[in-house]
């Protein structure tokens, strides 16, 4: 079992906010490709609300990713945020008393964003990187099954370039969407980047 | 090239436009909890309530329908994103009554998301609602599954009969099955000209050739189906017209709604000549036109297009759409 603590839990979802603020143009730059162009605003209030929120003590993980999915469904935004607040929500399975299972957590996290979406891999979405990471989290230690699920969400992200849109608004633009990188998966990415570079930096 | 709109800081957009709005209809609205539209006089705890939501850029709509005789609280988003679920939860908890709530969705996925959220925490609360998704977009083609049909302008006559339902105080059962009744036999197909800028990120919302039209173009610049060179009035209105009536199945001695609905950058000029066409043919086919609305009511900025719409009606939904109401821009019955 890869289980993390309270502070790293804490830390994980800081240094998430810390990668996509960062990439914070790029993501709205994929987004004016087949969106809006506001995906890194959004997804930058989104990690905001979940620092806001993972930063107010709680009386344990499960009340404190309660509480993140919680803000980060408050935000206003269109499908980021319902959806990224049901992950966050759902880590909250992964709770046990010596901390939080992380390939629990996240499976959790996936069970509660499918009551949103029925998006498969290959659909363009952000669960083309969910998805991989979430079934890639296993390993020797927290780290490494963190890293795992960081390097498996970035190649998915990546692979989403080649694929036709089949969901959300940019599913609209079919084969137009042909070479773009969906900016929802290289968010999710980002923020598995981000979970494991903070569980690296521990050792 | 820059963006040439009225606007001051991007980020407040929704909150600036609402407030302009609410002080300028005060007598029948008013701006509540930042983005929450409500009726000016609440409405009698006894009759059924009806809450929408959906994003801001589309003006008048959603929120120029809140009034008496049409709906009590629009929740807004940011331009043409959906509010969050927990503020749309908190509208449906304001509109709560022992009569109840009709919840209109119109749909794209980010309102279903939230509307969803809405409505779990409102069966936590044990509130008293019934929703109702509007997808009435032919574009997909008529028998396309309804998660692939957008919901356009056709949920306005929708909050009109529903909301006229409401006013004659029937039960939540009778309202929902009056806006049922409405859902199950309307269409809408759109068509666009040139795209709008969106005021946020300053971007175009899509790309069109200055010689071209697409119909089936969805309200923000979602792809349609028929792109074309530009059409007469005449020409566009038959090709649209044969297929909304299609989607209706409406025959001879049938009578229907229709709503042309510019965009934002169409004239009523232009709009009036569609309407003229759609008035032919449907004499030439032996339908009533039993009412009509031409205007803007939703609205994408300065696109250049319009929205068909076609209901097919009865004698009720004639009569509910006749009911005089007192809401900013439904106009007189």
């Amino acid at each position: 079992m890869e289980t993390v603590g309270y502070d790293d839990v804490v830390r994980m979802i800081r240094a998430a906010a810390a990668k996509i603020h960062a990439n914070e143009k790029l993501l709205s730059s994929l987004d004016a490709a087949t969106g809006d162009g506001d995906h890194g605003t959004t997804i930058c209030k989104v990690m905001d609300a979940a620092v806001a929120a993972a930063s107010e003590q709680a009386g344990s993980i499960s009340e404190m990713l309660d509480r993140v999915g919680w803000e980060v469904m408050c935000v206003d935004g269109g499908s980021a945020p319902p959806l990224l607040g049901s992950f966050f929500t759902g880590m909250a399975q992964g709770a046990t008393d010596g901390g939080l299972d992380l390939a629990a957590a996240f499976q959790g996290g996936v069970k509660a964003m499918r009551e949103h979406s029925q998006a498969q891999i290959g659909d363009k979405t952000m669960m083309d990187a969910v998805l991989p990471a979430v079934a890639a989290c296993s390993g020797d230690s927290p780290s490494a099954a963190l890293r795992a699920a960081a390097d498996a969400a970035t190649r998915g992200a990546e692979a989403t370039k080649n694929m036709t849109a089949k969901f959300g608004r940019a599913r609209n633009l079919g084969d137009r969407t042909i070479g773009h990188q969906d900016p929802g998966a290289t968010s999710v990415a980002f923020m598995f980047q981000g979970f494991a570079e903070a569980i690296n930096e521990r050792k | 090239m820059p963006m040439k709109k009225f606007i001051n800081d991007p980020k407040n957009l929704t909150k600036e436009l609402l407030e302009g709005y609410a002080l300028a209809y005060s007598d029948k609205v008013k701006l509540v909890s930042e983005k929450l539209v409500v009726r000016a006089q609440p409405k009698d705890s006894n009759k059924v309530g009806l809450v929408t939501l959906g994003g801001a850029g589309h003006e008048p709509a959603l929120s120029g329908f809140v009034g008496q005789g049409m709906l009590d609280i629009s929740v807004v988003g940011d331009i043409f994103a959906a509010p969050a679920g927990p503020k749309v939860f908190e509208a449906l908890k304001l509109a709560n009554r022992p009569a109840g709530v009709l919840f209109v969705v119109l749909n794209h996925a980010g309102d279903v998301m939230a509307s969803n959220i809405a409505m779990q925490m409102a069966k936590k609360a044990g509130l008293n609602v019934k929703m109702i998704l509007t997808h009435e977009d032919i574009a997909p083609g008529a028998n396309a599954p309804a998660t692939d049909k957008r919901g356009l302008v056709g949920c306005i006559p929708l909050y009109k009969v529903a909301g006229a339902a409401a006013e004659q105080g029937r039960s939540l059962d009778e309202v929902f099955a009056v806006a049922e009744k409405y859902n199950n036999n309307m269409a809408t197909l759109a068509v666009a000209l040139k795209t709008a800028t969106h005021p946020s990120s300053g971007q175009s919302i899509f790309d069109l050739a200055d010689d071209e039209m697409e119909v089936g173009m969805g309200q923000h610049g979602e792809a349609g189906t028929g792109r074309s060179k530009m059409k007469t009035a005449d020409e566009t209105a038959d090709i649209m017209l044969t297929q909304l009536l299609e989607a209706v199945k409406a025959k001879k001695g049938d009578k229907v709604f229709v709503m042309i609905n510019g965009a934002g950058g169409t004239t009523l000029m232009e709009q009036y000549i569609i309407m003229r066409r759609v008035g032919q043919i449907l004499e030439q086919k032996g339908i009533t036109l039993a009412r009509a609305r031409v205007g803007e009511f939703l609205t994408v900025q300065e696109m250049a297009g319009f929205q068909m719409h076609v209901a097919k009606v009865d004698d009720e939904l004639v009569k509910l759409l006749d009911t005089p109401c007192n809401t900013p821009y439904w106009g007189e019955s």
